[in-house]
């Protein structure tokens, strides 16, 4: 499955290394870098290999996963639309890939855009005057949750995607707010963070099942000539793709026992992997796809961070309704043969006429 | 017996009912961070139960005998029947109790995998078909024999080893088939052993559950079959699983009609229409079961009417947009089959395939009545009703062409009504694309020069107000898309109004200012989308991007085309065109020159479009000459 996404967004592992308890424990690493763009997998069966577009081992700085990052912000900020996602389970190192370690010694993939953003607007103050506001969601359940506002506020308001004048997917009915700086920007995730874990904890909602959604929208002004480009910037945290396991009884969705496998909601997922060009796949849990679908829609600007942990790898499918909204899309079927060639017979006729040194006009050959 | 003997053994059901109901109810309250607290007390009083049953082994004297001989048997999996001589009669006491052994290891081993202890779970599992290995297959022991089966397949399926999976799962198959083709019977469901007289299931109920576990012996097979990239198999048993949960009433009906709907278009890549077609008729009939769509009124006062509604109005619309592509293909896959090398309607071909349909009516027919069909006794005749509003062969002329393209149309319709532009940008994009896709395909067939001349035209009318309308950095792929495709439509409309004139032999200045307003317009869209490929301060790319090189180097082709097909009677406008024909020209020869892997992209339009290059000049020197002579 990760395979079908890599025409379209680009697909970055980051394997970490092995913590305290692991090391305790004496696991041994079943993950190991290839080369740039191969891992290995030791599994029961044998060794399986993922290819990737880079991976990072445990080697590899934050500021290192970072520099790819560096020029999608600049696309944002052009008037592009620019989606970086994390995947992973809970553990794997996705917390730290995108948030950083606690008190931020080393910061991820957020606080570093997020500072990035401004040094761009400080470098081009003179000619440009950028503005930069955010919108935080929590889609739980079907559900989009607006992650700026209290939890009680945010329970009774309805969130929906919609497209603006100007043509943007915004979330209509969440609370967008403007920040000047940095340290406002993550000031403004911190309060959506507390929202989040606040209503975890009073809901009994598992975080990691769970999907947040940070929007940061930036409006360019021009000032040489007034013309004004809007882009955004979609950073999405995946549930965690840990296996339902114990839990799926909680679910109340799979309706023989917990394993996955046992439930014929699989079914579904058997069948749309029939065939890797169907015309048309419905896909079933849609609200992530729906939330994202326009968000993803045409632009070429995706990137998804893969988080493993090196004693188990579960690059499991999870993101199925993601794959569908970025399967690779061609801009042209390739079926436009009998146009080229009625016209390429064309065109060689008129080559042949006028080899010969026959006056040709165009409205004559049909 | 004696009265001791039938507490214990009510005790023993008591255990076993405890058993389950900590399993299977008790387990869903168990708190976060002691998740298997129920399962672990389900497993021990199993155990117990293991214990008291194997205890009263020691009382029995007559059927030792048996046991001794039963147990020189070589333990074998594959359980094919009679295959190793002498076995218990599964209903003999030996068999049964051998089955109550079986049940308690199976329900161990189930208890094992759900708490995530594979090993273990394998090992009751293998110990519970060892038992039954030793009896023949009998209505006491069929079901557990299959589902010990089902269970050892996932446990293996979860393991990577999916062959083994696959024996297992395959031999349960057999086992059903054998056991349905020889006895039949309504066979005893597991939890029977344990329960009193009273409490024993009807046959109906025996026959349900039977039927629920070889659905999913089927249903783990399309798994496993999927894995091992066998899609054709894999895509039948699909097929019979989707099949039997209808006919045994043991479905969600906007679930089943979306994998209904997901399975036929799996069957259009196959070209296989009429089980498309049948999937699709069954798709909509089962989504109709799902209920009334709550009214608008109902959804804004609450929460759960509004879920409601949006679900089923999606569901429906993705049904609709399954129905779109089988009208889109199957007229596609028509064209490709009569379509000469420059993609005209081939009379010959049509006059050869008609024959060729009539030979096959019979062969047709026999293949619809072996094809496994969705039946229940109530939805069958709307399933037909459904299905004969639509053809599933390939239309072969306009008229049939244009009937199935009005019900591509109308299901056009309905998927726009859920999927309007505002918040599924996207969707109702693709969906617009599909209905002039539906056009263009229906042009086709179309004899009147005019007519398919107008069918472009409301292509046009559809994606035109779209592509300007949205924002091209946004939606960049989509608008390329539409760019290119309004260019090549113009350009279609441009090629008809001139061959309309052609046959009337009638270029008059009215057709010529239609025709260059046609060919500019094409050029329009083709330099639309060449600036797409632009940065941000206007300059084109040294080197241009893998998705887009082809398409921006045929763009620039037809530009030069296009430029050079432009009429004019002045001269001097003449060489302006041509000059910027020659330019475009020119443009895809330095590239490839300074690009060399562009080459192989762009093969025939390269070489062409040198030749021109090495030509034109010379016809603009003749034209400047004629000036000169003036």
């Amino acid at each position: 499955m990760v395979e079908n996404m890599k025409g379209k967004i680009r697909v970055f592992c980051r394997i970490r290394p092995m913590n305290r308890t692991e090391i305790a424990r004496g696991d041994s690493t079943i993950v190991s870098r290839l080369d740039e763009y191969s891992i290995t997998v030791e599994t029961a069966r044998g060794q399986r290999e993922f290819q990737f577009d880079r991976i990072f081992d445990t080697q590899c700085s934050q500021e290192e996963v970072f520099q790819d990052t560096n020029r999608l912000i600049q696309s944002a900020i052009d008037g592009f639309n620019v989606c970086i996602f994390a995947y992973g389970q809970t553990g794997s190192g996705k917390t730290y890939t995108m948030v950083g370690d606690k008190h931020l010694k080393n910061p991820g993939i957020i606080p570093r855009t997020f500072n990035k953003i401004f040094d761009i607007i400080h470098k081009n103050e003179a000619k440009f005057d950028i503005k930069v506001s955010a919108y935080m969601l929590e889609l739980y359940n079907e559900r989009l949750q607006d992650l700026f506002v209290s939890p009680a506020e945010a329970f009774s308001k309805r969130i929906e995607m919609k497209k603006d004048k100007k043509g943007l997917v915004f979330a209509q009915g969440a609370e967008t707010k403007q920040a000047a700086s940095p340290s406002e920007l993550f000031a403004l995730f911190e309060q959506g963070c507390a929202n989040r874990h606040i209503a975890a904890t009073k809901m009994n909602v598992e975080s990691s099942r769970s999907h947040l959604i940070i929007g940061i929208m930036v409006e360019n002004r021009n000032l040489t000539n007034g013309t004004v480009c809007y882009g955004k910037l979609s950073l999405v945290d995946l549930a965690g793709s840990e296996r339902a396991a114990k839990t799926g009884a909680k679910d109340g969705q799979l309706k023989e026992a917990n394993s996955i496998n046992k439930s014929l909601s699989a079914l579904g997922d058997v069948i749309s992997a029939l065939s890797s060009d169907q015309p048309h796949v419905p896909y079933r849990n849609n609200k992530l796809t729906q939330a994202m679908q326009d968000s993803l829609g045409g632009n070429a600007k995706t990137l998804m961070f893969v988080n493993i942990s090196p004693s188990d790898c579960n690059v499991e499918e999870t993101l199925t309704s993601l794959i569908y909204a970025t399967r690779v899309k061609a801009i042209t079927n390739n079926a436009q043969r009998n146009m080229d060639s009625k016209e390429i017979a064309q065109l060689k006729e008129i080559i042949v006429k006028l080899r010969s040194g026959q006056p040709v006009e165009e409205e004559d050959v049909q | 017996m004696a009265s001791s003997y039938s507490q214990e053994w009510r005790s023993v059901c008591d255990t076993f009912r405890n058993a389950q109901t900590l399993s299977d109810i008790e387990s869903r309250k168990d708190p976060e961070n002691d998740p298997f607290r129920s399962k672990y007390k389900a497993r021990d009083l199993l155990k117990e139960i293991l214990t008291v049953l194997k205890s009263f082994d020691t009382g029995e004297t007559e059927d030792d005998d048996n046991d001794a001989e039963c147990q020189t048997e070589e333990p074998v999996d594959g359980g094919k029947g009679e295959a190793c001589g002498r076995r218990c009669p599964g209903d003999s006491n030996a068999g049964i109790r051998a089955a109550k052994l079986g049940v308690i290891e199976y329900y161990l081993g189930v208890n094992h995998v759900e708490t995530e202890e594979l090993s273990a779970g394998e090992e009751h599992l293998m110990k519970c078909m060892k038992l039954l290995d030793r009896c023949t297959i009998t209505q006491e022991n069929v079901s557990l024999c299959i589902q010990a089966r089902n269970q050892l397949g996932i446990l293996w399926a979860g393991r990577d080893e999916t062959e083994k999976a696959q024996g297992f799962l395959e031999t349960a198959e057999s086992i059903y088939i054998r056991y349905m083709k020889e006895d039949g019977q309504p066979p005893m469901d597991l939890t029977e052993f344990f329960v009193g007289e009273e409490d024993q299931l009807s046959q109906q109920e025996r026959t349900k559950r039977f039927e629920l576990a070889y659905t999913h012996t089927l249903y783990y097979l399309a798994q496993v079959y999927k894995n091992l990239e066998q899609f054709e198999r894999a895509g039948k048993y699909c097929h019979s699983t989707l099949q039997r949960q209808l006919e045994l009433n043991q479905f969600v009906p906007l679930e089943w009609a979306i994998n209904a709907a997901t399975l036929s278009q799996y069957y259009i890549t196959k070209t296989r229409y009429m089980e498309g077609r049948h999937c699709l008729a069954a798709a909509s009939v089962i989504a109709g079961l799902a209920g009334e769509v709550p009214s608008e009124a109902a959804a804004q006062e609450s929460e759960i009417e509004y879920e409601k509604r949006e679900q089923l109005r999606q569901k429906r619309a993705e049904i609709a947009r399954c129905w779109i592509k089988y009208c889109l293909n199957l007229m596609q896959d028509a064209k490709k089959l009569l379509e000469d090398n420059i993609g005209e309607l081939d009379v010959d071909r049509q006059a050869e395939l008609s024959r060729v349909r009539r030979n096959e009516e019979e062969e047709r027919e026999r293949e619809r009545k072996s094809t496994v069909l969705f039946s229940s006794s109530d939805t069958f005749d709307s399933i037909c009703a459904l299905e004969d509003k639509v053809s599933c062969i390939f239309p072969l002329d306009f008229e049939e062409a244009r009937a199935v393209f009005l019900v591509g149309q109308n299901y056009v319709g309905q998927a726009k009504e859920y999927f309007e532009m505002d918040g599924h940008v996207t969707d109702h994009i693709e969906i617009l694309q599909d209905h002039s896709a539906l056009f263009k395909v229906l042009a086709f067939f179309e004899e009147d020069l005019e007519r398919r001349c107008k069918m472009h035209k409301r292509r046009v009318d559809m994606l035109e107000p779209i592509c300007k309308d949205l924002n091209a950095q946004y939606y960049l792929l989509v608008c390329r898309q539409l760019q290119f495709e309004l260019a090549e439509t113009y350009y279609e409309m441009m090629d008809l109004k001139l061959a309309v004139a052609d046959r009337q032999d009638d270029l008059d200045a009215h057709t010529v200012k239609k025709f260059n307003t046609l060919c500019s317009a094409s050029m329009k869209y083709y330099e639309k989308f060449l600036d797409t490929a632009r940065s941000p301060d206007g300059k084109f790319p040294d080197k241009l991007e893998d998705e887009v090189l082809r398409p921006a180097l045929v763009a620039k082709f037809r530009v030069a085309r296009l430029q050079s097909k432009l009429i004019s009677a002045s001269p001097t406008v003449q060489i302006e065109n041509l000059s910027r024909s020659l330019e475009a020209y020119r443009f895809v020869v330095q590239y490839c020159e300074e690009n060399p892997e562009a080459r192989p992209a762009v093969e025939t339009e390269l070489e062409l479009s040198e030749e021109m290059v090495s030509l034109l000049p010379i016809k603009i020197n003749r034209i400047r000459a004629k000036i000169a002579v003036n």
